[in-house]
């Protein structure tokens, strides 16, 4: 018997307003829909009455976790309109904080996808370890979260011998903990099982949905905008692009923990690497006319923005797609095949940054239309209680 | 291959129906008809390889509206432009070439009120559900009143 | 007796319902961030519920978005009393930046009645303790 399940804005497991509305049979989900519109807040009319430097700070807090990633492609893109060009020390600081970033949001990431499979004492262990990446951001540029260490031109805070040291001292602590952790989780056979098989996202439909990030590379697709459209820093590093060709959510992991160990590599070249000289360069007022399109890996995979500029001190248009809104998708149609109790798994696995866009669950039932509301606590239960009764793959391997 | 040869093999195939800007390196501007557009996408991810849409934005110049498709390769950024007017604007879909653009299309129907003719899904996306009809956020001649604030305990 | 009884366990270990009213998820994560062992609000017997209808607290986020603001009603009303409100970041108290904005109501006192407001942005998660033990010393 079908029913319909909304799972309503407020619920424990996601931290923002998302709905959802899914036709189910049983426990099949047949149908999918997605209601955008809970986080929408008018960032880009506002940001026409703003100038540009003040555009920085409302860049940055239309998400908390990537908030370095919008200003950077934001200032990306002012500073290709004034045309200016940051210090190489400016450049560095800048993407040594993205680089940090990266290691804090694929380590929340982590702990969330640990919490959503049942191993909550991992979820507990990887948050304590971010809190070492959130006092190297806090000692860098002064917050937690939201650093505001960038503005046009260069960035605002300069790195001291101390400070580098402890970095790369953190570094080293974490990259210890990171490798004990692709130990637990390659030797642990339940979670491993858990995972693998969920969530299926074959490489041509990634490609047709316009699928980015870490979901589109674990299904084989290598497209990372750090190698392609090389911003100042990288390609004067070495590194590879994480892929992994499984397609479903234990890819999906293993890129993540792939990028966490090239972002620590990429981090001590970056450290070792630093130039001296000045931090930022004065930039003008007001920002020639003209248009540009700027990039940049997101720890979620590609955002871009795109800005036309009037000769005026304020953005004629600003234009923001995150990367989240690109995967949607793919979601969508990841959740058509699956089960309920993967509902929760497969919404994590794609590393939503609702803010970035939003929803809530509903699930609709497929026969009498009725819908009812299900509290994503719920689902996750039944997403535990399942893999007991369900076909365990015994056989999964973990492809590292 | 570099801007220059993109740029020499796109006029050589699709000539007359396209401007090509080149403003920085690795991004290319292409003006097109709107009539234009669904042969043109369709030449250029048959032919050129171009299949990954980031975006669609929407631009309100006035007397007419801008609708411009964010594409990239591995190699270049083409971003493909085209006008519609303010009186009548409607454009067609891409979702037959591009289904992810979907969602990108539902956005510029909320924001502009550009009609896209022959979208699988014209729900609204972004904007609530008691929104009033006929309200386009992102048009330039559309201005809001904030309500005055009550402060509980004090005055407004 | 039994009055007393109650309030001592209302106060010795309010339960919290977490409500995300179109915040950007700095402040959420940061609240997500109290639970885990370096700060650890779960040995002053706070606990994350996951339904309205257990909680004492109601900590919320976010300028109020005009799609949320029924929903925030709604829950508001399911929540049994006695019952408070922690507005936290300085979204919830004013809007932050997103005053003036046509989507946004700015501030959560607009919408239901507030107790305690945490400023930051975002509020860091010792300010949210600190917040909850002031609330808690109040009653």
């Amino acid at each position: 018997m079908s029913f319909n399940i909304p799972i309503g804005p407020q619920h424990p497991a996601l931290k923002e307003p998302i709905s959802l509305r899914m036709t189910i049979e049983g426990e099949v989900i047949t149908d999918a829909d997605i209601r955008l519109g809970y986080n929408h807040r008018g960032i880009e009319k506002l940001a026409e009455e703003r100038n540009w430097i003040q555009n920085i700070y409302l860049m940055e807090r239309i998400c908390g976790i990537c908030s370095h990633s919008h200003a950077t492609c934001y200032v990306q893109a002012v500073e290709r309109l004034m045309e200016i060009a940051p210090p190489k020390r400016g450049m560095y600081i800048r993407y040594l904080v993205s680089e940090l970033e990266r290691i804090h949001s694929h380590l929340l990431w982590l702990g969330v996808a640990g919490h959503e499979a049942g191993f909550d004492s991992f979820f507990m262990y990887v948050w304590r370890d971010r809190e070492i990446v959130m006092d190297l951001l806090e000692m860098v540029s002064g917050n937690r979260v939201h650093y505001a260490i960038n503005t046009v031109g260069g960035v605002r805070r300069d790195l001291d011998e101390t400070q580098k040291a402890r970095i790369l001292d953190g570094i080293a602590t974490l990259r210890k903990r990171s490798e004990y952790y692709l130990h637990i989780g390659a030797n642990e056979p339940s979670f491993v099982a858990r995972i693998a098989g969920v969530g299926l996202l074959p490489k041509e439909q990634a490609v047709a949905l316009c699928a980015v990030g870490p979901t589109a590379r674990a299904s084989g697709w290598d497209r990372d905008v750090r190698k392609e459209d090389p911003y100042a820093v990288y390609d004067e590093l070495e590194w590879q692009v994480a892929t992994a060709d499984t397609c479903d959510v234990l890819g999906r992991v293993v890129v993540r923990i792939k990028e966490l160990l090239e972002s620590y590599n990429m981090i001590e070249q970056m450290i070792k690497k630093l130039p001296a000289g000045d931090i930022a360069v004065r930039a003008p007022r007001k920002a020639k006319p003209g248009e540009t399109v700027s990039r940049y890996e997101a720890p979620r995979g590609e955002n871009i923005h795109y800005i036309k500029a009037n000769g005026t001190e304020k953005p004629e248009r600003l234009k923001v797609r995150a990367p989240t809104l690109g995967n949607y998708a793919a979601t969508v149609f990841m959740l058509k095949k699956g089960f309920v109790a993967d509902i929760p798994l497969i919404f994590a696995a794609i590393d939503p940054c609702i803010c970035c866009a939003e929803r809530v669950v509903t699930l609709v039932d497929g026969r009498s239309g009725a819908s009812s509301l299900v509290s994503l606590s719920d689902l996750r239960r039944r997403a535990l209680d399942r893999p007991a009764n369900a076909l365990v793959k015994g056989k999964a391997e973990w492809p590292f | 291959m570099t801007d220059a040869e993109l740029i020499a093999k796109l006029q050589a195939d699709l000539g007359g129906r396209i401007e090509i800007d080149n403003p920085g390196p690795r991004r290319l501007f292409l003006k097109i008809a709107a009539p234009d557009l669904v042969p043109v996408v369709t030449r250029l991810r048959d032919a050129f390889g171009v299949v990954f849409l980031s975006t669609i934005s929407g631009l309100d110049l006035g007397a007419t509206f801008e609708i411009i498709y964010h594409f990239s390769t591995p190699t270049q950024d083409l971003n493909v432009r085209t006008e519609v007017p303010r009186e009548a604007p409607r454009v067609a879909s891409i979702t037959p070439l591009i289904p992810g653009a979907i969602l990108y299309e539902r956005e510029i129907q909320d924001m502009f009120g550009i009609v896209v003719e022959g979208i699988p899904d014209g729900r609204p996306l972004l904007l609530p559900d008691d929104w009033p009809a006929g309200q386009f956020p992102l048009r330039k001649d559309w201005h809001y009143d904030r309500p005055v604030e009550v402060i509980p305990g004090g005055e407004s | 007796m039994l009055d007393k009884l109650a309030r001592w366990s209302r106060i010795k270990s309010p339960w919290i319902l977490h409500l995300n009213s179109g915040a950007c998820n700095a402040c959420d994560i940061e609240i997500v961030d109290a639970l885990t062992p370096r700060f650890d609000v779960e040995r002053f017997g706070i606990i994350l519920r996951a339904t309205p209808r257990h909680a004492d607290v109601i900590i919320a986020t976010g300028p109020v978005t005009r799609q949320m603001k029924d929903r925030i009603i709604r829950i508001y009303e399911q929540t049994p009393n006695p019952k408070f409100v922690i507005a936290v970041g300085a979204c919830a108290m004013a809007g932050c930046v997103y005053r003036g904005a046509y989507n946004v109501m700015g501030g959560l006192d607009q919408v239901i009645p507030v107790d305690m407001y945490v400023p930051g942005c975002p509020a860091r998660p010792d300010a949210i303790i600190d917040g909850v033990v002031k609330l808690l010393g109040k009653l």
